[in-house]
């Protein structure tokens, strides 16, 4: 699963740090999906997704092989 | 996991201050052999076998502790490390910490089964006595190394 949690978050102007304050996690977590090596539990990406204000498919995109 | 298995966070900065020192005078003292002298005392042994001599059990005895205070040190600075929460704890961090742990293992048996098939005589027990803490060190280590990697801003 891919996600362009960086790009919304350039576009909203937020730090990783404070994505990660905003949803209650750490920022190597942030950190760890932007660089597409963790996927989120259900209730995280739905958190970011609620962040910007879009719906989680928006912001996570699954890839042939999941 | 379940974070009433893990220690506060404050526990963290103690068992890096008991660990590293712990592991580099472990490391010397199995190198050199050393025994510090004003470590030499009187115990209480559940048992208790000399190499020429007859075994005790369940009697005090005097022998040098010295291994055993930098084990016990090492034990408890390891164990505070690796099973204190992070300032944050979070999903990623809980799922870090468990593929470590597995990892970890799976390095120690490998090494410890390459020691088993080329390591023989007593060098064997050096062998032993050094796998009795390689799971938390490579533990420790190979959790840290990824977390640090994840705090670089990419």
């Amino acid at each position: 699963m891919k996600n362009n949690i960086k790009v919304e978050r350039a576009i909203k102007g937020l730090t990783q740090e404070e994505l990660a304050n905003k949803v209650s996690v750490s920022r190597q977590t942030i950190n760890a999906m932007e660089a597409n090596k963790y996927t989120p539990s259900t209730v995280l990406a739905m958190k970011i997704a609620k962040v910007f204000s879009k719906s989680v498919e928006e912001i996570f995109i699954l890839e042939k092989n999941d | 996991m379940s974070s009433k298995l893990l220690l506060p966070n404050r526990f963290k900065g103690i068992g890096w201050f008991l660990f590293i020192p712990s592991t580099i005078v472990g490391i010397m003292i199995s190198l050199t052999g050393f025994e510090a002298r004003w470590l030499k005392t009187i115990v209480f042994a559940i048992f208790n076998d000399e190499m020429m001599g007859k075994s005790q059990s369940f009697s005090l005895i005097e022998t040098n502790v010295t291994n055993t205070v930098v084990g016990i040190l090492f034990i408890v600075g390891a164990v505070f490390v690796g099973f204190s929460k992070e300032k944050r704890e979070d999903e990623f961090i809980a799922k870090l910490r468990l593929s470590s742990l597995l990892w970890a293992v799976w390095v120690n048996y490998v090494l410890l089964l390459l020691a088993f098939l080329f390591v023989y005589g007593t060098a064997f027990l050096t062998v032993m006595i050094y796998n009795m803490f390689t799971v938390m060190i490579i533990f420790i280590v190979r959790f840290n190394y990824i977390f640090h990697k994840n705090s670089k801003l990419v």
